[in-house]
């Protein structure tokens, strides 16, 4: 029956082929349009770390020295260097990690021309905090923190153009002019979000280098991204070593993230960094009324707008369209069906019930809504390779813009579902029609 | 004309009515918003930084090298670098400077005028050499600029000493609305640094630090370089300077090549920074004309199917002498008063969607002007897609009315 169904809907189909192709084109744009613009949302504010997000916290302190600048007034979205340390050493945290982007020379074996990378100082927790993926060995140790031993963690990337893509793991890479011993290799690892660096620039990739924090004294890597001070060195302070420097330093580059386990765990951190600030007060620094921030990580994005609001506008708008779309089908469907009246007048009248007259018509409507809807995926995939176009590839040449299958899926269910809603009401017209008045005109 | 007839007929087709009200209304709301936010958006990719970039070039320079590890071989590196280039044919000027246009970077302070305790007013910093100006194309309209001296000075000044700097028009109105900023002095909040107002820069745009600071900025005397940042040079060309950045990087090279080269047009530099907008505009643009295509297709179809439905009533109206006018004439109507329903409904959704996004998420508030623009081009647009249908209707012969009865 639903065989026969099909073939009566394809003959309709064909028989009036100007308003089928207008009716396919009406549910193919409105599932495409709005299935591009949802999945570009979708992949911008899906949550950056699945399951994790919600213990991962941010910590902010009001370290600001000078007071009439109304800007100092709120804590500023970094701290200083020697506040990380001390904090990495609160027992409250699961885990806590501190890190900033430097940069460096790489040196190539074999004499090629040295390259310059963009690198991570941070602490061993960060890759379990994150989630990062390992291929060939895994993070450094603790213990190579606080030596702190040069090692380094590497990109995939990285280790291909290096390494030729063979495990690496205990091979060495001259930075600048110290060797590092590779510890690590990273596997595909492209989030949306670079969650651990909110503050600077959030839609990057994770930096091909990993190194432990406190090498940034020996190795002298200086802040690479945004950095914010408001003291003036002492004269003379600029011949001192790096590393004393970065301890005496109020200059504000570190992202600091602690995990969490549950809000009173929270709270209490939150004590632990007041009681912290409160002791620092004693020493002379952070002259502000207490005023620091413990953030979970969502809430954070949202007070960032790591999502561009925009975004979020045209996703809203994209789904109007899907509306009107539906609106449009309703009409086309009607007139479509209506215009055979009389048709159906004569098949009610040699005994096709309502009932037949109304499925009939419905599986018409189905089978044009999932016509649009795959082209509408079509068309979505369109849309995003437009989009990865533009906004360029990711690493390994993974599109930062892709349909899963959770997106495919909704689509072809979205335009089914627009078809029955858009299909009952003039399938439900046109079975009700009484079949003497039609027949009366023949 | 025929008002209180169509009018009744309409009531009579409710579902049809209704259709095309609620698209129309939809419509409407959703186009006026996206030409709000493209309105909006264009303003900002408009905004022209009163430079000469068509004919500039930025080039990055990245020390690696040990040797330039010291500050002072760094510092001789940058003068022999500007000579360089300034002698490679094709080149009008070029600076050492901090000022990274369009690239989301650079440096920020706060002033005030000394000795006061006026809320500081922050805005953008960088060290240029004296031939900034020529090289970005902006005139001095006020005093003068920097010297060499001052310029080969300024990196080993002691911070007691008083640097000449050259200031934005926009920031020597902050502090001297009325005029004669040059002469006078301003200093860092914290007293750290102090600055002699020398010069004044009319044009100044570079959308950095926070809107407040687009249009401030301090021109300090000071070479700009450094192991770990490098240097930076602008190359101000005759020509287009996409075709001159081979040979400046092999310039570069051939002075010293313990260092990476990087260069690109300040163009390329400006059309990534707009990129995001650009993608936005375009996408707002996909998205209105494909919403005004399928509303368009949708008002063909339910006029056609209104048109269809009623054969028979056309027939007897010409039958009883109408013209082919009129029955063009009662559907063009008929489509006239629906779709200003709908207008006048969308006007209304328009405001509340706008309210939404302005509260929710983020842009400005919709002009009367953008919602009356949408309600005339929907009213052209639902106008001319009935007009093919009520012609269509107009040949329906008048026989057809004797024929059936």
């Amino acid at each position: 029956m639903l065989l026969y169904n099909a073939r009566l809907a394809w003959k309709s189909i064909r028989r009036n082929p100007v308003l089928s192709f207008l009716i396919v084109l009406g549910i193919a744009l409105g599932v495409g349009v709005s299935t591009t613009f949802i999945t570009a949302y979708h992949v911008l504010a899906r949550d950056p770390v699945p399951g994790k997000s919600e213990s991962l916290y941010y910590v902010r302190m009001n370290s600001w020295g000078v007071a009439d600048d109304p800007f100092l007034r709120t804590p500023p979205p970094l701290i200083t260097y020697r506040d990380a340390l001390e904090l990495l050493k609160s027992p409250v945290p699961v885990r806590s990690t501190a890190s900033f982007q430097s940069h460096d020379t790489v040196f190539p074996e074999g004499g090629a021309r040295p390259f310059g990378q963009d690198l991570r100082l941070a602490t061993a927790d960060l890759f379990p905090m994150f989630a990062a993926p390992f291929r060939y060995g895994g993070p450094w140790s603790r213990e190579a923190d606080t030596r702190p031993e040069s090692v380094a963690v590497i990109s995939s990337a990285l280790n291909d153009r290096l390494f030729g893509g063979a495990n690496s793991v205990g091979r060495t890479i001259r930075l600048g002019n110290h060797p590092v011993r590779v510890v690590g290799v990273l596997g595909a690892w492209r989030p949306r979000v670079r969650a651990f660096a909110l503050f600077g620039s959030p839609l990057d990739a994770p930096e091909p280098i990993f190194l432990p924090l406190a090498l940034a004294g020996p190795m002298e890597l200086k802040p690479h991204e945004f950095q914010m001070s408001w003291r003036t060195p002492q004269p003379g302070e600029e011949k001192l070593p790096y590393a004393s420097q970065l301890m005496l330093d109020e200059v504000l580059f570190v992202s600091f993230w602690a995990e969490l386990t549950d809000a009173r765990q929270a709270e209490t951190y939150r004590h632990y960094v007041d009681a912290y600030v409160s002791e620092q007060k004693k020493l002379g620094r952070f002259p502000h009324p207490l005023n620091n921030r413990v953030t979970p990580m969502l809430d954070l994005m949202d007070e960032l707008k790591v999502v561009p609001p925009q975004t979020k506008a045209l996703a809203a708008i994209s789904l109007l369209f899907l509306v009107v779309a539906a609106l449009n089908l309703i009409g086309l469907f009607l007139g479509k069906f209506l215009a055979r009246a009389a048709t159906v007048g004569v098949r009610r009248a040699l005994g096709a019930s309502r009932r037949t007259i109304f499925v009939q018509h419905l599986v018409e409507c189905e089978l044009m809504g999932l016509a649009g809807g795959l082209c509408g995926v079509l068309l979505a995939l369109l849309g995003l390779a437009v989009l990865n176009h533009v906004y360029g590839d990711g690493p390994q040449g993974v599109p930062f813009f892709r349909l899963d299958l959770l997106m495919v899926l909704a689509a072809v269910g979205l335009s089914l579902l627009a078809g029955a809603i858009a299909g009952v009401y003039p399938a439900w017209r046109i079975c009700s029609v009484p079949p003497a008045r039609h027949l009366k005109t023949q | 004309m025929e008002f209180g007839p169509i009018f009744r007929s309409l009531l009579r087709n409710r579902a049809r009515v209704i259709l095309i009200v609620a698209e129309v209304a939809l419509t409407l709301a959703i186009v006026a918003n996206c030409l709000s936010l493209i309105m909006d958006t264009r303003t900002k990719l408009a905004r022209e930084s009163g430079f000469d970039e068509e004919h500039i070039a930025v080039i990055h320079t990245n020390p690696f090298d040990d040797h330039l590890r010291q500050q002072t071989v760094l510092d001789q590196l940058v003068d022999q670098d500007r000579r360089t280039l300034r002698a490679l044919p094709g080149v009008r000027a070029v600076s050492n400077t901090s000022l990274r246009p369009w690239q989301r970077s650079g440096n920020i302070t706060s002033v005030r005028i000394p000795g006061t305790h006026d809320e500081p007013v922050s805005t953008q910093v960088c060290s240029a050499d004296p031939g900034v100006f020529e090289t970005l194309g902006i005139a001095i309209t006020e005093g003068r600029g920097f010297t060499e001296a001052e310029y080969d000075h300024g990196a080993d000044a002691p911070p007691t000493e008083v640097l000449p700097v050259v200031v934005s028009r926009a920031l020597a109105n902050r502090f001297y609305p009325s005029g004669g900023a040059v002469g006078k002095q301003i200093g860092d909040a914290d007293e750290s640094q102090r600055y002699l107002i020398v010069g004044i820069v009319d044009r100044f745009y570079n959308p950095f630090g926070g809107s407040g600071n687009d249009e401030r900025i301090i021109f300090m005397p000071a070479r700009s370089v450094g192991f770990d940042r490098g240097a930076q040079y602008l190359v101000r060309t005759a020509g287009d300077p996409a075709r001159l950045l081979p040979q400046i990087e092999k310039a570069l090279l051939g002075v010293e090549k313990g260092r990476f080269v990087r260069t690109r047009t300040m163009v390329e530099d400006r059309t990534e920074f707009h990129g995001r907008d650009r993608i936005l505009v375009a996408s707002l643009n996909t998205v209105m004309a494909l919403l005004v295509l399928v509303t368009a297709l949708g008002i063909v179809g339910l006029t056609s199917f209104s048109v269809s439905e009623r054969r028979r009533q056309i027939g007897t109206r010409r039958a009883l002498g109408a013209d082919r006018a009129a029955i063009v004439r009662h559907f063009l109507l008929e489509n006239w008063m629906v779709t200003s329903f709908g207008i006048l409904l969308g006007a209304g959704l328009a405001y509340a969607l706008n309210f939404g996004i302005v509260t929710w998420v983020a842009g400005a508030r919709l002009s009367p002007a953008v919602v009356a623009a949408g309600a005339v081009g929907l009213w052209i647009i639902g106008v001319g897609a009935a007009l093919g249908p009520a012609l269509r209707g107009a040949q329906v012969p008048p026989a057809i009315a004797t024929r059936n009865v």
